[in-house]
């Protein structure tokens, strides 16, 4: 079905001339007769129309131009008819050495982003299915539980979210008043860190993993808040195992702890995939993001190309970590084969 | 029927009463001390009250975890001047006062950015669901050349932060032109910005905020649904659009009501697209104007700070309203069409 035949067909076909027979050529190529594959073909492109040509007037161009200012530098102008334009300097790769090299922060910034991104992660992931798990289950006020997980989604997004950020620490100590002034409270500290040291050091297990936990669970209120998302897509994925499975395991013996690694777990690993992807464009689009923050500075510190280029970095960097994760993940990921 | 095929009672169980049709015959039983010992004493049971428990303080703290800054807020947009320095006050004022709602809505035009949110946001929502309907279903639905890279390019306008073409997205809508055919016929370029058309056209072409992820769930919402549903109607004679007008579309209503409630959400409290085509002076206000102290409220006092967090968080709280109430009643729809939409890989 080759849309570029049948549209020369059409032309060949039509003998008017002129923008009447362009409209007409038009029109016949959308709603016009032939085989039914070949109709459903161009119907496909009639429902995705306002996407593509969304993709040829906006974004494409922006995409380009966004690529094309990030190796450029601005200077405002002023136009022949008397109002205010800039002018775009090519500088080569003046923008990238400046965010790479010349500018302190930058790369520290990243390299931190970057890694509290693979820390963050799997927490949230792993958190989500958790809770998921949990909310799956029969009891009583599971209706209410899953609309207060769920209302983070709607309501600690974007300016809610910033003004948050803005207010930084003191958040929670206006409802204290002012506390004891070492700044800690229930919120913020849920455990002290010392203690929980003091007992997995005792355990031996390395102290990468112990500061790893503690600051998971003191950072517990942003996980929470960042995977509300992810806990309905693994209830949309548990809802759709079927209990047949469940049956036959119990009536095999199976104890539930067995069931969950056993049937649970290999039929989400694709929502496990599909989670840790969302995660991670998710927190990196976020404006709460450390790098995004420092970008967004910048770009209001009026250095906005220089924001611009930093953007691209930073999303290569993001395009390497996912393609990275997603060649090593979707080779042990469990597809069920079904019937058609 | 016939008596003879009852069959006979056990020997064990002795016959109460027995009557034309029916018989009542009364089995040997347990004790009841002795099956509510084997029901609750067994390590089965204890086993599922501990769970039941565990789970239950699990949750409630989470809740509790989700719910407490709210509650915080809310407490502190309650407070006076004076509670914010007392040294005895946690968390319940002492004081109670609406003066920073009153100052807020008052002297920050709150009514306005309202209005003007609540239009805006109502349109783009309204935009992106149909939209974003419709190229879901044309992705899912229809195999066509370039239907791979079309999806392709939904999943990268998800991936592409907003950050990094920011400043390309502001110029393209600040000097707008159509491949120079406006210029040609204008004599030049259009300036867009503070006008409500850039995130129209946006929300038209399934460009604005989070839209790729709504293409993407109504895709899997719509491959989800039977082929042969559309077949049967194909065989009765309806057309392709037809189909999708009376039967597909009228399906998935519940799904649109998810996207509706998400866009409408994330548009109200978005400060990105807002800051970034409405700035200026004579800009329209909208809510992330609202941000700031009332005049009435400046003030120099030792708990300045805290006073105007506060502030900043009566704000929210103002802002998060309207979202609250109606969440309150569609959380439900919410829910279920995410559940439904069944995101799989």
């Amino acid at each position: 079905m080759n849309n570029n035949v049948t549209e020369k067909k059409l032309s060949l076909s039509s003998g008017e001339k002129g923008i009447v027979g362009l409209w007409k050529k038009v029109i016949s190529f959308f709603t016009g007769s032939g085989s039914l594959e070949k109709r459903k073909a161009r119907a496909g492109w009639v429902f995705v129309l306002p996407f593509v040509i969304g993709l040829a007037f906006i974004y494409i161009p922006v995409i380009i131009e966004s690529m094309k200012l990030s190796f450029c530098s601005l200077q405002p102008v002023r136009l022949p008819n008397g109002s205010a334009g800039v002018k775009l300097n090519p500088v080569g790769f003046a923008n990238y050495y400046e965010a790479l090299f010349e500018d302190v922060d930058f790369v520290q910034k990243l390299v931190g982003g970057v890694q509290q991104l693979i820390f963050d992660v799997p927490a949230i992931v792993i958190f989500s299915l958790f809770v998921a798990v949990i909310l799956n289950q029969k009891m009583l006020g599971r209706a209410a539980f899953r609309a207060i997980f769920f209302v983070p989604v709607i309501l600690s997004t974007g300016l809610i979210d910033s003004i948050s950020v803005n207010n930084g620490a003191i958040i929670d100590s206006t409802s204290s008043g002012i506390d004891d002034g070492t700044g800690s409270n229930a919120s913020t500290q849920i455990i002290e860190a010392v203690d929980i040291e003091r007992l997995f050091a005792n355990m031996m297990v390395g102290q990468e993993l112990v500061t790893y936990i503690t600051t998971l669970v003191n950072d517990i209120y942003n996980i929470v808040n960042r995977s509300g998302v992810q806990i309905l897509i693994f209830l949309a994925g548990l809802q759709s195992i079927s209990p047949s499975i469940y049956e036959a395991c119990t009536i095999d013996g199976a104890t539930s702890w067995e069931t969950f690694w056993k049937i649970t777990f290999p039929m989400i690993s694709p929502m496990i995939l599909v989670n840790a992807l969302y995660t991670i464009i998710d927190s990196f689009t976020s404006a709460s993001n450390t790098v995004m923050s420092y970008i967004d500075g910048i770009y209001n510190d009026s250095k906005t190309v220089l924001a611009t280029s930093m953007a691209w970095i930073y999303f290569v960097i993001i395009m390497l970590i996912i393609a990275a994760f997603m060649g090593i993940f979707s080779a042990y990921v469990f597809y069920q084969k079904r019937d058609a | 029927m016939d008596a003879n095929h009852i069959p006979e009672p056990q020997a064990a169980s002795k016959v109460l009463k027995e009557t034309k049709n029916k018989i009542r015959v009364e089995f040997e039983r347990t004790p009841l001390m002795q099956r509510l010992k084997a029901k609750f004493l067994s390590s089965f049971f204890l086993q599922k009250v501990i769970w039941y428990i565990v789970r239950l303080v699990l949750l409630l703290g989470l809740a509790y975890v989700i719910l407490y800054p709210f509650i915080a807020k809310i407490f502190g947009s309650f407070m006076g001047m004076d509670d914010f320095v007392d040294v005895t006050v946690r968390l319940i004022p002492k004081n109670w006062t609406l003066d920073t709602y009153i100052a807020i809505i008052m002297e920050n035009n709150y009514l306005q950015a309202f209005l003007n949110t609540a239009f805006l946001s109502l349109c783009c929502a309204l935009i992106q669901t149909l939209i974003c309907c419709v190229i879901g279903y044309g992705i899912a639905k229809f195999r066509f050349r370039g239907s791979k890279l079309i999806m392709l390019f939904v999943v990268l306008t998800m991936i592409i932060p907003h950050r990094t073409i920011q400043l390309a997205l502001y110029q393209h809508f600040r000097y707008f032109d159509i491949f120079g055919l406006v210029s040609l016929i204008t004599g030049g370029t259009l300036q867009l910005t503070n006008t409500d058309v850039p995130l129209m056209l946006l929300s038209l072409t399934g460009l604005a905020f989070k839209n790729g992820l709504f293409i993407f769930m109504m895709r899997q919402f719509f491959a989800g649904v039977p082929d042969e549903l559309e077949e049967s109607a194909y065989v009765d004679g309806s057309g392709v659009y037809r189909t999708f007008l009376q039967i597909i579309l009228p399906l998935s209503v519940p799904m649109m009501i998810t996207i509706f409630l998400l866009s409408f959400s994330w548009q109200w409290t978005d400060n990105f697209y807002t800051t970034l085509f409405y700035s200026g002076r004579n800009a329209k206000w909208l809510m992330p104007n609202i941000v700031s102290v009332p005049p009435s409220l400046v003030t120099t006092y030792p708990g300045q700070g805290l006073f105007y967090s506060a502030i900043h968080n009566t704000c929210a709280l103002l802002i998060m309203a309207p979202l609250v109430i109606i969440y309150l009643f569609c959380q439900r729809y919410l829910i279920q069409g995410i559940e439904r939409s069944g995101i799989v890989g």
